[in-house]
């Protein structure tokens, strides 16, 4: 697709679209005259909406998910059972939880794990805000709910080594164990050998 | 276990491919350059997720489909194998894909129609294979000795497997912590997690591998000794771990040290293995973080042939290396056989033709006893009429397979 054929406000969309993960320039320019034909103000609401997610949301100054109050919602219900925290990577993994209905407690976003790779440090993770909170907050238990990935356990062994010398404070991550639905024979042996070493008296 | 039908779409010179095989002995003949080894290359790389020669996988795509102007060009591997415990199908894809100006390549990997992680195709297929160019073992680098060790335990060994890729994102992310202590002075609090992980991972890849040196050299010697040089030679492997500091041989015999680790982790646990490792990293310390990277560890492994107790890489004449290899390869059938009480496909590309008559016979010998073998000539008047007559004999030209001429038998 040649630039100089297309008005500049098309390509411009274009080109944005095709920097956006998993979306390539043919992609990109198929959603692009989507919308441009598209009734109504489906375009415009689109704007809205991508205008509001930067203005409108921030950071909850407490457990870092996103929100769009400061304090969040979660951090101000009461009904939630305050002297239980998990810790998580991501907004995302909140949003999982809270689905479940199975965790009533309080979260803290990581915002990423531990990949001197990615050249990803402690600094850059909402740690030191994470000591804040326990030191000065009443907590008896921290969940450490990184992801099963290599970098989500550096992460776990990183805040167990933080972590240890705050008195009083029970730490426990959460089971690996066999996918609900999953086929024995199809599960892998390191998945496997976590499932058994969790295992429960019946 | 035997192969009974493979299956090629756009890979190497094979546009489109389907061959069956008996259970037993089949020849593959023909001129050069005609896709001999190709083929052999197509099995192995379901049994091993790698080539034995490519550098890059998307080499193996077809190059006429690849220089088709279609934006999707899939390569395709299957193979039907017999088990024990009954049929497997099993299957790569090769798959390069063009959006814009920009190309992609993956692989997908199924076992019975269903998606797999590249590493569980391991262990379905085992083979052993022969090629003229395994002499270069001996005399070669270290790293093409580590991964003939690693491939060999990969197909036997899932738990191995999946150790040694998690080792080596743990070592990359280690030496990523040491280089940002190096450059930027920051990390030191992130550095003892991830040893802490590659102790772990490394004492089991150490003692694996210790106990399956000890193992396929036990079979490698004894028909070294036996079979191929009539008690004239004594073959032995010695694994060599990088289990220590520089400072621990302070400039003394590194080799010998190390057989005397190997001998220490052949009847080590794991945890042990991993407690020694973790103390030998320790002392390793102030030079890792000088150099920016972790300077011990199975990374650094080699292992060595001796024959009548010199390095058979420095001394050997290339008859006794051809020797030591035979003896090696045939002792991993041996060893894969009472591994995994099944005897893996052999594939041997025109080793035959440099054999002598004897050495012909015992490795042919295999084959009598009911293992399935697929072997490459360019001509097939080498083989004996009794073992023509009970093989399948296919005669590969350009790219296609024909049944072979009955002249010939
Ligand atoms: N990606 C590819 N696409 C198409 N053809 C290829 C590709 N890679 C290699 N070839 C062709 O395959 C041929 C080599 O096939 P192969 O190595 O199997 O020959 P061979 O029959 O074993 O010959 P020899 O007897 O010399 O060993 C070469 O002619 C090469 O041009
Ligand atoms: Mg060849
Ligand atoms: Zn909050």
């Amino acid at each position: 697709m040649a630039s100089n054929v297309l008005p500049r406000s098309v390509q411009r969309l274009i080109d944005e679209f095709a920097r956006l993960p998993g979306i390539g320039p043919k992609s990109a320019a198929r959603l692009t005259f989507y919308l441009l034909r598209a009734a109504g103000d489906q375009a415009l609401d689109l704007s809205a909406a991508l205008h509001d997610l930067k203005e409108k949301t921030t950071l909850c100054s407490n457990c870092f998910n996103i929100t769009e109050q400061d304090p969040c919602a979660i951090c101000l219900d009461d009904n939630r059972q305050r002297e239980l925290l998990c810790v998580v990577e991501e907004p995302l993994d909140v949003v999982a939880l809270e689905r479940s209905r199975a965790y009533k407690g309080l979260y803290h976003v990581l915002h990423g794990a531990i990949s001197p790779v990615e050249g990803i440090g402690p600094e850059d993770l909402k740690i030191e805000e994470l000591m804040n909170r326990l030191q000065h907050g009443d907590f008896g238990e921290v969940i450490i709910a990184t992801n099963a990935t290599l970098e989500g356990d550096a992460t776990t062994l990183y805040l167990q080594r933080r972590l240890a010398g705050i008195e009083g404070l029970r730490l426990t991550r959460l089971a690996r164990g066999l996918s609900v639905g999953g086929d024995l024979e199809y599960t892998d042996d390191i998945t496997l050998t976590r499932a058994l070493e969790g295992r429960q008296s019946l | 276990m035997y192969i009974n039908h493979l299956s090629l779409t756009n890979f190497r010179n094979y546009g489109r491919l389907e061959l069956d095989f008996g259970p037993q002995a089949t020849l593959l003949y023909g001129a050069n350059a005609q896709g001999k080894t190709n083929l052999l290359e197509a099995m192995y790389y379901l049994a091993t997720t790698r080539s034995q020669h490519a550098a890059l996988d998307n080499q193996l795509l077809n190059w006429e489909a690849d220089l088709a102007e279609d934006p999707l060009v899939v390569g395709r591997l299957v193979a039907r194998v017999e088990r024990r415990e009954g049929e497997r199908l099993l299957e790569m894809r090769l798959i390069r894909e063009q959006q814009g100006d920009q190309i992609s390549f993956r692989r997908e990997a199924l076992v019975d129609r269903r998606k797999v992680r590249l590493m569980d195709l391991l262990g379905n297929l085992r083979v052993v294979l022969f090629l003229p160019q395994d002499v270069q073992l001996v005399t070669g680098a270290p790293g093409d000795r580590r991964r003939y060790l690693d491939i060999t335990l990969c197909q036997t060994d899932p738990v191995y497997c999946r150790t040694l890729s998690r080792y080596n994102k743990v070592l990359e992310q280690r030496n990523a912590a040491l280089r940002s202590i190096v450059e930027e002075g920051k990390g030191r609090d992130v550095l003892p997690v991830f040893t802490e992980k590659l102790v772990d991972l490394g004492g089991t890849i150490f003692a694996k591998r210790a106990s399956f040196v000890a193992a396929i050299a036990r079979e490698a010697q004894r028909i070294h000794y036996e079979e191929l040089t009539d008690g004239r030679e004594t073959l032995r492997l010695h694994y060599l771990p990088r289990l220590y500091s520089a400072s621990y041989t302070n400039g003394s015999d590194s080799t010998a040290a190390q057989m005397e680790w190997a001998e220490w982790l052949e009847s080590a646990s794991a945890e042990q293995a991993a407690e020694r490792f973790r103390h030998a990293l320790h002392e390793a310390r102030e030079t890792d973080l000088a150099r920016g990277r972790t300077t011990l560890g199975p990374q650094r492994d080699d292992w060595m042939f001796m024959v009548n107790g010199r390095d058979l890489g420095s001394f050997g004449s290339r008859g006794q290396q051809r020797t030591a290899i035979l003896a090696l390869k045939m002792g991993e059938i041996e060893w894969m056989a009472a591994e995994t009480e099944e005897t893996p496909v052999l594939l041997l590309d025109e080793v035959v033709a440099e054999l002598d008559e004897r050495r012909r016979a015992l490795l042919l010998g295999y084959i009598q006893q009911g293992t399935q073998a697929i072997l490459t000539a360019t001509d097939p008047s080498m083989f004996t009429d009794a073992f023509l007559e009970q093989a399948q004999t296919l005669e590969v030209q350009d790219g296609r397979v024909v049944e072979g001429k009955s002249a010939l038998v």
